[in-house]
């Protein structure tokens, strides 16, 4: 058994009002430059739709993350030999339209102008050529279903369902879906990296581009099935969410889940067996994967997993921190949050809470169908996104959302409870008001437990300025 | 004088400047040393161009380093003879110049042509493409319309380069669009180690023998 801590986030999907406060002090401190104008390590998408950059999650079309040929482990895009012989031309890779070409005003124009009939207008334009352009897609271009009839038939979580039925407007449905770099167990865009500038730190598994040692081959960008990296078309570097790792390395939480009006984020560390990684990745059963990234975590509570890492050398503050995760509550405990397209076979570590949603029709006494199966959003569709297509946690996980809603509906009114359900769901009275304290009235001390780290043990840190992914 | 400074002087400028600049790139430049990729922005013409040009011009640089800076007296001890191998060297010529030369044509083109493109392109790497658009012009148009003898001319006198005895009267009777080959040939590798074409010495060779998945863990104080 070898353990590994590993910095984790969940979103709780049920919560996400779509405002897009995430992505802007992310955007202000990491990149607010030239070159990156067009990058985003954190956007919203509305679901359904087919995202930033377009079509993201279609991985026949992306060839990105792993695939299992022969029964072995393989980069989808190709090995290694076939990356050397086409290095010089990344046949995968999307262009920089597929996500936006980067726009500005001139708006001293708006000031300049003569007095006029009607108001002065600018047009926008290119950020990369200085001239006219015009706006042909975003990284929220589909912003609550906008254009979902023309693009909604490419996104691929509407697979087994008749898409033209949802995207009726008696019909439709729609989430957000906040993104950020997965900082998977078993990232693709490291394995992809010729140069191994990619990395994971090893004290908490964060992600990060050597800028000094990228030399721009760009296979990261096509590797990553989340399309997580980026190109900067100015330096001809990539760049990828740090997990503001300035940031939580002195404890606190990264910007994104600090700004979030709706309290959805919620930051962990947890404990894996890094010896089980290609196991786990490997299972036949895409299905499978998803129960098995969740064995991978050890139990921070259990005696041996605490003296096993004690004697490998994981620190005390991490220990404590992974003790009191809620991420392992949320993922591990409860099963109420899910990994982002398991099918891709990276392992990712940022996890969400499936969302709830209105009924879209009436009881029928005669009908089988549970309030699960009535709720807008598809069943299929939820586990298409987060289970490689497999219902049943997905309902089960939305069934306890539920009763935690009957159950504390039934508190406050001094109704009679319905211990049946609670049981019959594997949860308890303590278990859901353990659950109502996590997703209702967290404070941020509850929300992110980020263990601080002691740079100052550390031998010349100057020599890693450029090193730890930005520069 | 002038045959002194272009054949001796010149190709020593051209190869201190090639040394000394890629240590001092290396020391003090590292953020910049990459690719520059543009097929980020915008791919048209590049797949064809990028890939010609590059096998291309790799193949061409092998075929100079195989036949010019080993001595014909091997080659005779091998059995093979100055007319063979010049006959090789024509063949092989045609076989990897011509799809050079219309790779940098096309890349030129797009470079020039393709307004994202243009507008990311700097001095220096109009001059780099300048140079090798010449090199490679000046070296396809030796090979189709020179048919000059250089196993003992051009080829003793770059070992004499190489190996600190120069003898540029070798190069006296060299025809104009040789020496424009040579000449822009060590222009090109002067400049190099301030270019783009510093990503040569990055090929990724380690990336066959590494483990996939990369950890890094910190040095810390006992």
């Amino acid at each position: 058994m070898k353990i590994k801590a590993q910095m984790a986030m969940v979103l709780n999907l049920d919560k996400c009002l779509g405002c897009h406060t995430c992505s802007i002090p992310c955007k202000n401190v990491w990149t607010n430059r030239a070159g990156a104008e067009y990058i985003w390590f954190n956007n919203v998408e509305t679901k359904p739709g087919i995202g930033y950059p377009k079509k993201w999650e279609d991985q026949d079309l992306r060839k990105g993350g792993w695939q299992l040929k022969d029964n072995r482990l393989s980069l989808k895009a190709g090995g290694r030999i076939d990356k050397l012989v086409n290095i010089f031309y990344n046949s995968d890779l999307s262009t920089i339209d597929d996500y936006y070409e980067p726009w500005t005003y001139d708006y001293g124009k708006l000031a300049s102008s003569p007095a006029r009939r009607h108001q002065p207008s600018i047009r926008p334009v290119s950020q990369i050529t200085g001239e006219n352009m015009d706006i042909k897609w975003g990284s929220n271009w589909e912003d609550d279903l906008a254009g979902v009839t023309e693009t909604g038939g490419g996104d691929v979580n509407f697979r087994g369902l008749a898409h033209e039925t949802y995207l009726q407007f008696k019909k439709v449905f729609m989430f957000y879906l906040p993104r950020l770099c997965e900082h998977c167990l078993n990232p693709a865009c490291v394995a992809s990296c010729p140069s191994g500038a990619l990395y994971k730190r090893d004290e908490d598994g964060i992600v990060l581009v050597d800028q000094e040692r990228c030399r721009g081959w760009r296979y990261c960008v096509s590797g990553c099935p989340y399309k997580k990296v980026y190109f900067n078309w100015k330096t001809g570097r990539s760049e990828k969410c740090l997990f503001c790792y300035p940031r939580t390395e002195s404890g606190q939480t990264t910007l994104c889940a600090h700004s979030c009006v709706g309290r959805i984020r919620y930051v962990g560390v947890m404990l894996y067996d890094a010896d089980r990684i290609s196991e786990a990745a490997s299972v036949e059963d895409e299905k499978g994967l998803y129960p098995r990234q969740t064995d991978l975590f050890l139990d921070p509570n259990a005696p041996d997993v605490i003296d096993a890492a004690r004697t490998q050398g994981i620190p005390e503050p991490y220990l404590e921190a992974a003790r009191r995760s809620p991420v392992y509550r949320m993922a591990v405990d409860w099963k109420i949050a899910f990994p982002l397209h398991p099918e891709f076979r990276t392992l990712p570590m940022v996890w969400y809470v499936p969302p709830l949603s209105p009924l879209a029709s009436l009881a029928d006494a005669d009908s089988p169908e549970t309030i699960i199966d009535r709720m807008r959003i598809p069943l299929t569709y939820l586990a298409n996104l987060l289970t490689a297509g497999d219902v049943e946690p997905i309902r089960l996980a939305l069934e306890r959302l539920m009763a935690l809603r009957s159950y504390m509906r039934a508190n406050r009114l001094g109704d009679v409870q319905d211990d049946e359900t609670l049981h019959r769901l594997g949860m308890t009275p303590e278990i859901a008001d353990a659950m109502y304290n996590l997703l209702a009235v967290a404070k941020y001390r509850d929300r992110f437990v980020v263990p601080t780290t002691h740079r100052e043990t550390e031998v010349e840190p100057h020599e890693f300025q450029g090193a730890c992914g930005f520069s | 004088m002038m045959n002194t400074f272009a054949f001796v002087i010149y190709p020593y400028l051209a190869l201190t400047a090639f040394v000394v600049g890629h240590i001092y790139r290396y020391r003090t430049d590292r953020l910049t040393w990459n690719a520059k990729s543009s097929q980020f922005l915008e791919t048209g013409a590049l797949p064809v161009g990028i890939i010609l040009f590059h096998y291309g011009v790799i193949l061409a640089l092998l075929g100079h380093a195989g036949g010019l800076l080993i001595p014909q007296r091997i080659y005779d001890a091998m059995g093979i003879s100055g007319h063979s191998h010049t006959l090789v060297a024509y063949y092989a010529g045609l076989l990897v110049g011509n799809p050079a030369f219309i790779g940098i044509l096309l890349l030129l083109y797009r470079r020039v042509a393709r307004t994202r493109i243009r507008a990311t392109t700097t001095m220096n790497d109009f001059t780099t493409l300048a140079l090798l658009f010449l090199t490679v012009g000046a070296g396809l148009y030796n090979v189709l319309f020179g048919h000059y003898e250089v196993l003992y001319t051009v080829a003793p006198w770059l070992r004499g380069i190489l190996t600190l005895t120069p003898a540029p009267e070798l190069m006296r009777n060299v025809p104009p669009t040789y020496k424009i080959h040579i000449l822009s040939a060590f222009t090109l590798i002067g400049f190099a180690p301030f270019s783009r074409l510093i990503h040569i010495w990055s090929a990724p060779v380690g990336y066959l023998f590494r483990r996939l998945v990369v950890f890094r863990r910190r040095t810390v104080r006992a």
